[in-house]
């Protein structure tokens, strides 16, 4: 019997819930060490702890730093802290964003170096390493499944400038990206020659690079905020290439903050393909099809609150109202049978955060 | 002696500059600090640890009050525009990413002005009341 939020109207408690646990440690004046590992809801419904930094700091001089272990990929300007709902005005990060990239941390080093010419602070990051993410989706019989990204040779670059309330953002990423569930599939076009060849190799993801360009910019002078990014990512594979904004913006009333975001996330590649079109090979077509078209695209509307009630919680509303395009299911998982992709949805959520 | 009053002088009248613009809460340096004057950015960026130096060079520490008292409220409310819930918000991004932990928080003016007299890198904030030889009212463009 399918279970949880999200086709009904029944509340849930589970879905955005999670818990933080953070351990640092100043080994010395310039080493130090940082763990955090948080529970939520995962892609099968189940609660698992997971790590999502663990790593070793030091401190070459106040301004350059070095990181080995588990780091968060500086993909998205809110991508280091995205975890923690405390820190941001929403309740979740814009996924026409910060779901575009399949692997969120790494495990590698990181370098970041922070300059001042006058009033300007500059912090640029450089991480290199590799990463593995269990990931859900729909497969061509309308189930739910899973599939394993293995992630190598990841490089993501940033930069961030900020300048009094101005802070501007840029991050190029880069890595081969492998899913070796969808591999049998290919391994039967290529059964027709090579015509199935081609076909496996334009959208196989095996070893294929993966793309991703983000910029970002937020003005925040104390009463009111406005932030906003966009991205870009690419590949040749089934995955589509995406093109994903946002823009967001809140103004303070003592502990209340109201905030309005409209985001759009579209799929710049193709979402069909003729196939091979060969006696025989309606299935798999009709397969490599149903991956292309499975694909999130959808826009949203949010309206929220952030109210500070106590020096440290805080108590988030929001509406989001969101369009399916192209018969997407945008980033619906939890879709039954019946459901039409396509249309629109409301969802109304409500959070609690907090820090000790 | 002149120079003595003179000196005074100009703590008053920059204190007094001070209070009628923003009330409660005056920025304070060692009079062993060489640092006299700051711009709202610099005490910005000190405070919310984007550098850890003035601009002449000098390693800076700032220190807090404690929180949500009325003159970290005042202060971060008159210099850098920000409510307490925002402060909090800036610190929890770089706690839990490892990049950087909160000033060093103290009971009340006269910790205040007791551990910045005896810190020539500290840099505090307090009720003027509490200003004396030892400190330095630093002005704030």
């Amino acid at each position: 019997m399918p279970r949880g939020a999200g086709r009904t109207s029944d509340w849930s408690a589970e879905v955005d819930s999670r818990l933080g646990l953070q351990l640092s440690a100043n080994l010395t004046p310039r080493l130090s060490s940082v763990v955090q590992v948080v529970t939520e809801q995962q892609y099968d419904g189940q609660f698992r702890p997971a790590i999502e930094w663990a790593n070793i700091n030091f401190d070459v001089t106040p301004d350059l730093s070095l990181r080995v272990g588990r780091v968060i990929l500086p993909v998205f300007m809110n991508s280091e802290y995205r975890k923690v709902g405390y820190a941001t005005p929403w309740i979740r990060p814009p996924l026409e964003v910060y779901r575009t990239i399949p692997v969120s941390s790494a495990d590698g080093v990181d370098v970041s170096y922070r300059s001042r010419i006058a009033s300007v602070t500059n912090t640029l990051r450089a991480t290199y390493g590799q990463s593995d993410a269990t990931f859900p989706y729909i497969d061509a019989t309308m189930d739910r499944a899973t599939a394993e990204a293995r992630a190598r040779e990841g490089l993501t670059i940033s930069n961030t400038v900020e300048q009094g309330s101005i802070s501007l953002f840029a991050a190029y990423s880069h890595y081969r990206l492998s899913i070796e569930d969808f591999n049998p599939l290919f391994d039967a076009f290529r059964l027709f020659g090579p015509e199935g060849d081609a076909i496996a190799d334009r959208y196989n993801v095996d070893g294929k690079t993966f793309e991703a360009i983000s910029l970002g910019a937020r003005y925040d002078p104390g009463n009111w905020f406005v932030m906003g990014e966009w991205t870009q990512t690419g590949s040749r594979t089934f995955l589509a290439d995406n093109r994903g904004w946002y823009i967001s913006g809140g103004y303070r009333l003592g502990a209340f903050t109201p905030y309005l975001t409209y985001a759009s996330q579209r799929i710049l590649s193709k979402t069909s393909t003729p196939g091979l079109s060969q006696p025989g090979s309606e299935p798999l077509d009709a397969m490599l099809n149903s991956m292309l078209q499975g694909q999130p695209q959808q826009e949203s509307v949010s309206i929220g609150v952030r109210w500070d009630f106590s020096s440290n919680m805080a108590v988030k509303a929001q509406f989001d109202h969101m369009n399916h395009e192209g018969g997407s299911r945008g980033y619906l998982v939890n879709s039954q049978p019946g459901y039409e992709p396509g249309g629109s949805v409301n969802l109304f959520s409500l959070a609690l955060d907090f820090v000790f | 002696m002149p120079s003595r009053l003179t000196k005074i002088g100009c703590i008053l009248l920059v204190g007094l500059a001070s209070s009628l613009a923003l009330a409660d809460a005056v920025v304070v340096v060692s009079a062993q600090s060489p640092v006299s004057t700051l711009t709202r950015s610099e005490l910005a960026d000190i405070y919310l640890g984007r550098t850890n130096r003035f601009h002449g060079g000098q390693p800076a520490m700032p220190v807090d009050q404690r929180e949500n008292s009325p003159a970290y409220v005042a202060f971060y409310r008159n210099y850098l525009g920000q409510t307490p819930a925002q402060i909090k918000m800036h610190w929890s991004r770089l706690i839990f990413t490892g990049r950087g932990q909160p000033p060093r928080s103290l009971a009340d003016h006269q910790a205040m002005a007791d551990f910045v007299a005896g810190q020539a890198t500290a840099i505090g904030y307090l009720d003027d009341a509490y200003v004396d030889e030892r400190l330095r009212v630093v002005a704030i463009d």
